[in-house]
């Protein structure tokens, strides 16, 4: 039946109209009804989160996360229509501008709390880091999809780590650990999706779990400092948060109170203290989460968690569509990348995870992150809509 | 399929196109791994949730506990210390609002802080010194606050309201102090409000580290009526320490009750002014160094103290007034205090001197009492006479007649004493040391229970004492000297002026020794609630005299005999009593003390008088002494004068000065 449709040839306006009409017809509603959801919770957390934060104008924050969504909007729509394929073809033009970008921060960055992270664009703070994530995505992704079978011979491997390797220390330079280690997250999942034998998968484990046990332990015990000490405290810190509570340890604490002090249903906006007392550090930002899980609770909290396994869930449905291994890898890499910024920033604020600077997707107040993250699931949609 | 159905697409037996990709497919190996990363999402998830419910639920109670306590601070609400009033109502002691600057080492800054202390010390015209001494002594106790400057200038508080965050740590506090409405009015007697020190701390569970209390005198003996109840607020802080809401009231701080002292403004200050006149006469005289003394007027009847100077005093601003915190150092500072003769001392309760001859009438009444004498039986009185193979002189060499107890009393014959001295050294050993335990039966040799600020005890020589004070075998001996000498007040025996006219008290109302005592009633609360018939009273303190078994003629022959010393011709203080409309009744002393001046020592007179009046009626009895003043008629009786003429609102006209004892 289907063939006997797909042999009807039609002329070439009203096939383009078809695709458009498909373009629709295809989209991932669920996806799309669940990102709509989790921009529209994020901005009402980050409206109660940052009430107080800017006197005399409490809506300062809320206004600004709006405008960036709309920004990120325009960049889903844009996704959605350009062909993933295109950026396959261009592969090395995606690096290039990925190292470009990340070469410029040193050079015309600006320096916020003795980090280079952002460039200046007129009023607007880009953070190339952030953009950077999806573009690893779409260059390893192009990368491993070329090589074909031979994805699975050590060589590819090698060469794709080596490729990845270059953006993640120009980014922990930044210094900006924790996105290097999204980053390599991205490299992993790529490699995963991408069919690369398990021999290999774990090598590049191993390889990690000895490299953070070599700069966190043996690197400092022999007298080589790899990691500022405040980064290297930030790291251990959340294994023994009751060290010191005053110094190191002190963002952990707070966050884990904050948290534990929501409670089943929160203490609402004015009576969040740790948020609203400054208590709670980079609320609006990196410690979003557990300045809603003390206003909102346990059920506020769960109810985002929700929206972002649904998210993920659907994010690996569209790998199922994928028409190629190229959209496949982007598709799994996206997946894989929500997942890992997710769970760092919640572990994170709960005592699970060492403390990093992630942004939590779609909730953190942030422009970068925000229009990129929106972006990411426009790609996701465009694998979607092309599917057969 | 696609490709399966293209080849089966009639009309197309080409075989596929080489530069066809290989068709993608869901091979199971993929489906393998997306299921495992669905499975590590659900794990994932299932951790977060977890630990969010483990956190949130289980232990929420106790991070919500945790998160209270992190931004309240509480606070004790100093409550307004009660006034002090005179006996007429007059308000000697109040308080003034006034605004505290206090830092909280906890929350100074860990980077910075010495900087922050630097421009505070700057702001508030306060040594940089004085804060971090300050910090370090508490460092042991670092939420309690430390107070950097007590009376803020309006200028001051402004500022550092308006840059709070600049100022991390610092608070701005509304405090009560003390304010002297009279100055210098009685400081010793009324003591002074401080901090509370790390000795007083100890093995009490009243107060706690910081409070403000009672520090000497009526201030701290009276601090559980005048202190009234502390209370207790919650101050919402941010992270930083700064206060992000007005302090919200847990117990309102209830005002101390005001206290009603026997003590007349009035007379004080006159007591006050008469030591000065009478230190300055005995320098006129030629006593140079005569620079310190004490005057106490108490009413005989019932102890009830009308006025207690002590002399050199000091302004208690000291404790308030942050320009005055130099002259404070005079008064802790011991190396100062020594300089400046410790100004601090409240000499009419604390000072001891030997009584010289205003002790007379006690050996005189022991005597009569223990029948070794008859008051108008005659006893020569000559200029020196000698027993057991030793002389002992009279004040006046030029004396020699015979004299019954009044004309010895009125002229102050030491050999009339000295006799008296020998008979009770010689009565046999099983009638003790009936001058002694007389002497102590009168109140000397123990404090005399005044209700408010320390007091000495004073030394009443025994047998015992001797015997328990010196190692040399010859000094541990009771010798003739020594009754004959306690017989004329003088040698190792020592008093208070407060003993004295406690002792003259009972001369003047028969035999009644009365407890000095300084606090009337406790009052209710704040001088602005009381209404027309004045503060309701709490609480009455009138201890009562107890009844000594003296001889009525006794008493009244040592009454006959201090009449005659202010009216007789020869009396030794009539020249200055005499024609004073209002009768006196009075003996004056010249004691020997030994004095370091300099580099030596040498024996200086302490110029003394006590006595009471109308001499008939008492209602005032009035002890003075002149440290290194001389003759009791050149310093210290001038200076009672003075205190009577007050009392009494009558003055004395032409009055001499006597060299005589």
């Amino acid at each position: 039946m289907v063939d006997y449709v797909a042999t009807q040839r039609m002329p070439t306006r009203v096939r383009a109209r078809a695709r458009d009409s498909s373009l629709l017809r295809n989209l991932d509603w669920v996806l799309l009804a669940t990102v709509v959801g989790l921009v529209g919770y994020g901005l009402w957390a980050i409206a109660g989160i940052t009430k107080l934060d800017v006197a005399g104008d409490p809506d300062f924050y809320v206004k600004r996360q709006a405008t960036y969504a709309l920004l990120g909007s325009i960049g889903l729509i844009l996704a959605v229509l350009i062909d993933p394929q295109l950026y396959r073809r261009h592969s090395r033009i995606v690096y290039g501008v990925l190292i470009a970008m990340l070469l410029l921060v040193p050079v015309i960055g600006v320096e916020v709390r003795n980090t280079r992270r952002w460039i200046e664009l007129g009023s607007f703070q880009f953070q190339p880091s952030e953009f950077g994530k999806l573009l690893v995505i779409l260059f390893l992704a192009a990368f491993l999809a070329d090589r074909g079978k031979r994805v699975a011979e050590g060589r590819t491997v090698l060469a794709a780590t080596g490729l990845a390797f270059v953006p993640m220390v120009l980014v922990f330079l930044q210094p900006d650990l924790g996105t290097a280690v999204v980053y390599a997250a991205a490299l992993w999942a790529t490699l995963f999706i991408a069919g690369t034998r398990w021999v290999h998968l774990s090598a590049l484990l191993g390889v990690a779990a000895l490299a953070a046990v070599v700069v966190l332990w043996a690197a400092p015990a022999a007298g080589v400092q790899v990691l500022a000490d405040y980064q290297h405290d930030r790291l251990t810190g959340f294994l023994n948060p009751s060290e010191n509570p005053q110094g190191s340890t002190y963002n952990i604490t707070q966050s884990t109170t904050a948290v534990g002090a929501g409670g089943l249903d929160g203490r609402g906006v004015s009576g969040a203290t740790q948020t609203n007392l400054n208590y709670l550090p980079e609320h609006h930002t990196d410690f979003v989460f557990a300045s809603l899980a003390e206003q909102r609770g346990f059920f506020g909290a769960s109810i985002l968690l929700l929206l972002y396994l649904l998210l993920i869930w659907r994010a690996i449905k569209v790998i199922t569509y994928a028409t190629d291994a190229y959209t496949a890898t982007v598709a799994g890499g996206i997946a894989f990348v929500f997942l890992t910024q997710i769970f760092i920033n919640v572990g994170m604020t709960i005592g699970m995870a060492p403390i990093t600077g992630i942004p939590l997707p779609f909730v953190s107040s942030g422009g970068s992150s925000m229009v990129v993250n929106l972006s990411a699931i426009g790609v996701l949609q465009a694998i979607c809509v092309r599917r057969r | 399929m696609a490709s399966t159905g293209a080849r089966l697409r009639p009309g197309r037996f080409l075989p596929p196109d080489p530069r066809a990709k290989t068709p993608y497919r869901l091979t199971p190996q993929m489906v393998f791994r997306i299921g495992i990363l669905g499975f590590l999402v659900l794990v994932a998830f299932a951790i977060l949730f977890f630990r969010l419910w483990a956190l949130q639920v289980l232990s929420g109670t106790q991070h919500l506990q945790a998160a209270e306590n992190n931004q309240l601070r509480t606070l004790r609400i100093e409550a307004a210390r009660g006034p002090i009033r005179d006996r007429s109502g007059r308000v000697l002691v109040d308080n003034a609002a006034a605004t505290a600057i206090r830092v909280y080492p906890s929350d100074l800054p860990d980077n910075g802080a010495y900087g922050e202390l630097k421009r505070l010390a700057q702001i508030l015209h306060v040594p940089l010194a004085d804060i971090t001494k300050q910090i370090e002594e508490h460092k042991g106790d670092p939420v309690t606050p430390v107070t950097v400057k007590e009376d803020a200038t309006d200028a001051e508080v402004q500022f550092l309201t308006e840059r709070n965050a600049e100022f991390p740590g610092v608070a701005v506090e509304d405090i009560f102090i003390r304010r002297y409405r009279f100055g210098d009015l009685a400081p010793q007697l009324l003591g002074h409000v401080g901090e509370i020190s790390e000795e007083q701390l100890k093995g009490q569970r009243v107060y706690r580290s910081g409070d403000r209390i009672g520090q000497g005198g009526v201030e701290a003996a009276f601090d559980k009526f005048l202190r009234g109840q502390t209370g207790l607020a919650r101050l919402r802080v941010d992270s930083l320490g700064r206060p992000t809401s007005e302090p919200l009231t847990d117990a309102d701080p209830i005002p101390g009750h005001g206290l009603k002292l026997t003590l007349d403004a009035k007379l004080q200050r006159a007591a006050q002014a008469a030591l000065v006149y009478g230190i300055d006469l005995a320098i006129d005289e030629g006593n140079w160094n005569a620079n310190a003394g004490a005057i106490v007027a108490l009413d005989p009847s019932d102890g009830a103290i009308r006025a207690m100077a002590s002399y050199p005093t000091f302004d208690p601003e000291v404790f308030v007034e942050p320009g005055k915190r130099k002259q404070l150092q005079l008064l802790l500072n011991q190396e100062n205090a020594e300089r400046s003769n410790y100004p601090a001392l409240n000499r009419a309760t604390s000072g001891l001197y030997p009584p010289g001859s205003t002790f007379k009438p006690v050996t005189a009444l022991a005597a009569m009492q223990e029948h070794i004498l008859a008051p108008y039986d005659s006893i020569q009185c000559t200029g020196e006479v000698t027993l057991f193979k030793q002389r002992f002189d009279n004040w006046n060499p030029f004396v020699n007649e015979p004299m019954t107890l009044p004309t010895a009393l009125a002229e102050s014959c030491d050999t009339y004493f000295y006799e008296l001295g020998k008979r009770f050294y010689s009565l046999p050993p099983e009638r003790g040391q009936p001058l002694q335990r007389w002497a102590t039966t009168f109140g000397f040799g123990q404090p005399t229970g005044l209700d408010a600020g320390s007091e000495g005890s004073g030394l009443m020589p025994t047998f015992k004492w001797k015997k328990d004070t010196f190692t040399a075998e010859i000094d541990r001996i009771w010798k003739p000297g020594d009754s004959i000498q306690l017989a004329i007040g003088q040698k190792d025996l020592q008093v208070t002026p407060l003993q004295m006219a406690r002792f003259y008290a009972l001369v003047a109302n028969g035999g009644k020794l009365v407890t000095p005592h300084v606090v009337q009633a406790v009052q209710q609360g704040n001088a602005r609630s009381s209404g027309p018939a004045g503060p309701l009273t709490l609480r009455r303190f009138s201890p009562p005299p107890q009844e000594i078994a003296v001889d009525k003629g006794a008493l009244d022959a040592v009454r006959e005999g201090l009449y005659q010393a202010t009216h007789a011709t020869n009396g030794t203080s009539s020249t200055i009593f005499g024609h004073f409309p209002v009768p006196i009744a009075g003996k004056t002393g010249t004691a020997e003390r030994v004095i370091d001046v300099g580099d030596y020592s040498t024996l200086m007179d302490s110029s003394w008088w006590c006595g009471y009046g109308p001499a008939q009626a008492a209602e005032l009895v009035v002890c003075a002494v002149i440290e290194n003043g001389g003759f009791g008629g050149e310093a210290a009786a001038p200076a009672a004068l003075r205190v009577f003429e007050s009392y009494f609102g009558k003055q004395a006209g032409l009055v001499q000065t006597a060299e005589a004892d």
